[in-house]
């Protein structure tokens, strides 16, 4: 019994200095958004005089709650499109015979591995001449509706045993009103999954709007965030500190409400492959 | 008396119409469904694909808009550029970098989390905080913490690994490793669940019956543990493969590439190609990024086929 005790201990040990290592860095970069002006960034680690004052100029002097807003933008039009034009699309893949279903199938399985650096120069080319550069809709071109998304909801769909689809269509429903009233209301969990994995992948995204915000009217906070980093040196660490936390809380309170569902899609997304 | 048939013909008529509407309708209603997804991933997926491997095949200026046909001219170019193979080599370098300690160390997260105390729970979210953070702010975070007066580098220090402050990623020697860290730590979590998947099926009584034989908790690890593990582990090595190819910005933001190449892997090449407006070579190495992309699904498919076969002996 008592080895028992002592090898709990020990069981705990390890998992905090697991969790020093994990959580550790958003502590530091936490307490260093707090340090106020006169103090030295790496005199010590506690703020003496903790203050708010860095997050309150990230918003006003360094255009952080413009950041703020395009992100939210982007993100709000990219949940709502992608969950709709995915659910869509991976129905008839899923549940109905037709010419091409196969060829379809095989071509958005296949986009999934190409990487997003073999054909970023052309779709910047593009969205310059269809006027789509420094908007919001450009900037989340690539999430409105993914192959992903498609993929995922056909997963789900597949999972629903066709009976209950059967009954709806010899009382008289049509495709989209079956699809609509019986099949989504299924699948609920797995929208809420892709809807989670369309927020992470918008509101991170670096590389597409570092190439199509031109102006910095248009930048995102990952874009705010690294043209503040240019200066990577002085009181600007603490800066660039609150900033930071600034663009991990809103992912941190949808984790937190979402939890269960993070885990889930964390398995769900390891088809993808 | 004769105004029966013409009753029957527009019965008659009516159900052909019918049925030619149905069918009609048969034949659309697919389509329909995928209409607005495939109209925005063939303007915005597939044409730039293809335009990528056009681009590849000409000498193409973006600013113009045109180029003409050279071949296998960029290719050639590229294969002769010396700094095309240390971007290659570097990649590889990533990857034998991360890959092992993507198997092992979420593996062992895995396993603490899946014991049976009462903050396992909490232990699980304290270790998926990294997953849910910006890859911006996580590369941003990590840079401070390596900076030559941070905390790490103090650390290195009293360890006695070096004499004075040292910036790892201004080191070439270290600089790879210092932001491969960054990518382990950034994934830990999301393997660890992954694992946790792979552990959860593993039914109890195996290991009731190996503590009963009087097996030792490290040799239930090895020898059960790891061995059911066997397709988590294949997942998340092909998982790691296919993501760690792609890294970029850890890279772009803490080193940029340097010190003097030292980090420039095949994505951060194909930036800066990108950058200096030579978008043809950047579509070339974009291409033997597709290939090795393609390579590391082909293993998974291949592996997991594999893996379904000796279930079915």
């Amino acid at each position: 019994m008592k080895s028992k005790q002592t090898s709990k201990i020990w069981l705990y040990a390890v998992m905090l200095l697991i969790t020093v290592l994990t959580v550790g860095p958003f502590l530091i970069t936490l307490f260093m958004a707090m340090k106020s002006g006169g103090e030295g960034i790496y005199t010590s680690l506690l703020p003496k005089d903790p203050t708010l004052a860095n997050f309150v100029t990230a918003f006003e002097k360094s255009n952080f709650g413009l950041y703020f807003m395009n992100t939210a933008i982007i993100t709000a039009i990219a949940i709502p499109l992608n969950l709709l034009f995915c659910s869509l699309a991976a129905y008839p893949l899923a549940r109905m015979e037709f010419r091409g279903r196969s060829v379809v199938l095989a071509l958005i399985i296949s986009t999934m591995m190409v990487p997003f650096q073999l054909y970023m120069a052309p779709l910047f080319q593009l969205a310059g001449e269809l006027g789509l550069r420094n908007t919001h809709i450009g900037l989340v071109v690539m999430q409105v509706s993914t192959a992903f998304g498609i993929f995922l909801m056909r997963q789900a769909y597949l999972r629903i045993p066709k009976e209950l689809e059967e009954s709806a269509y010899l009382d008289g429903a049509n495709r989209f009103k079956v699809w609509y009233l019986v099949v989504l209301p299924l699948v609920k969990p797995t929208l809420v999954t892709l809807a989670i994995f369309t927020f992470m992948g918008t509101w991170g995204d670096y590389l597409w709007p570092l190439l199509n915000s031109t102006e910095s009217s248009m930048y995102t906070l990952s874009i705010g965030l690294a043209q503040l980093s240019q200066n990577f040196d002085g009181s600007n660490l603490k800066l660039i500190s609150a900033a930071s936390i600034l663009t991990t809380i809103p992912t941190l309170l949808i984790f937190i409400w979402l939890q269960k569902y993070f885990i889930s899609g964390a398995t769900d997304g390891a088809v993808k492959g | 008396m004769n105004r029966e048939p013409v009753v029957l013909a527009n019965i008659k008529t009516k159900i052909t119409t019918k049925k030619k509407k149905s069918f009609s309708m048969k034949f659309l209603t697919p389509w329909l469904f995928l209409l607005p997804a495939i109209v925005i991933l063939a303007t915005f997926l597939v044409y730039p694909i293809l335009e990528a491997f056009k681009w590849s095949l000409l000498d193409y200026k973006i600013i113009a808009g045109t180029g003409e046909y050279v071949g296998l001219a960029n290719f050639k170019e590229m294969f002769a550029d010396k700094y095309f193979w240390v971007a290659l080599m570097n990649t590889l370098t990533f990857l034998v970098i991360v890959l092992p300690l993507n198997v092992f160390l979420p593996m062992i997260l895995a396993v603490l989390v899946n014991q049976k105390i009462k903050a396992a729970g909490t232990f699980r979210v304290l270790y998926y905080l990294p997953v849910i953070t910006p890859m911006v702010v996580a590369a941003l975070m990590w840079k401070m913490l390596y900076s030559q007066s941070g905390i790490i580098s103090e650390f290195l220090v009293k360890l006695g690994v070096f004499d004075g402050p040292t910036n790892l990623l201004v080191q070439s020697s270290t600089a790879l490793t210092a932001v491969a860290a960054i990518t382990v730590w950034k994934g830990l979590g999301y393997y660890m669940i992954i694992y946790l998947a792979g552990l959860q099926s593993i039914p109890k009584d195996v290991y009731e019956s190996a503590s009963i034989d009087g097996a030792s908790v490290w040799k239930q690890f090895t020898k059960i543990t790891v061995p059911m593990l066997t397709p988590s582990i294949t997942l998340v090595s092909v998982m790691t493969i296919i993501a760690g190819m792609k890294v970029f910005e850890e890279i772009a933001l803490t080193t940029g590439g340097g010190p003097s190449g030292a980090t420039t892997t095949l994505v951060m090449y194909i930036y800066n190609k990108f950058m200096s407006l030579d978008v043809s070579t950047a579509s070339a190495a974009g291409i033997v990024l597709l290939v090795l992309a393609i390579a590391a699904s082909l293993l998974q498919m291949k592996l997991t086929s594999k893996r379904e076969d000796d279930l079915r002996v």
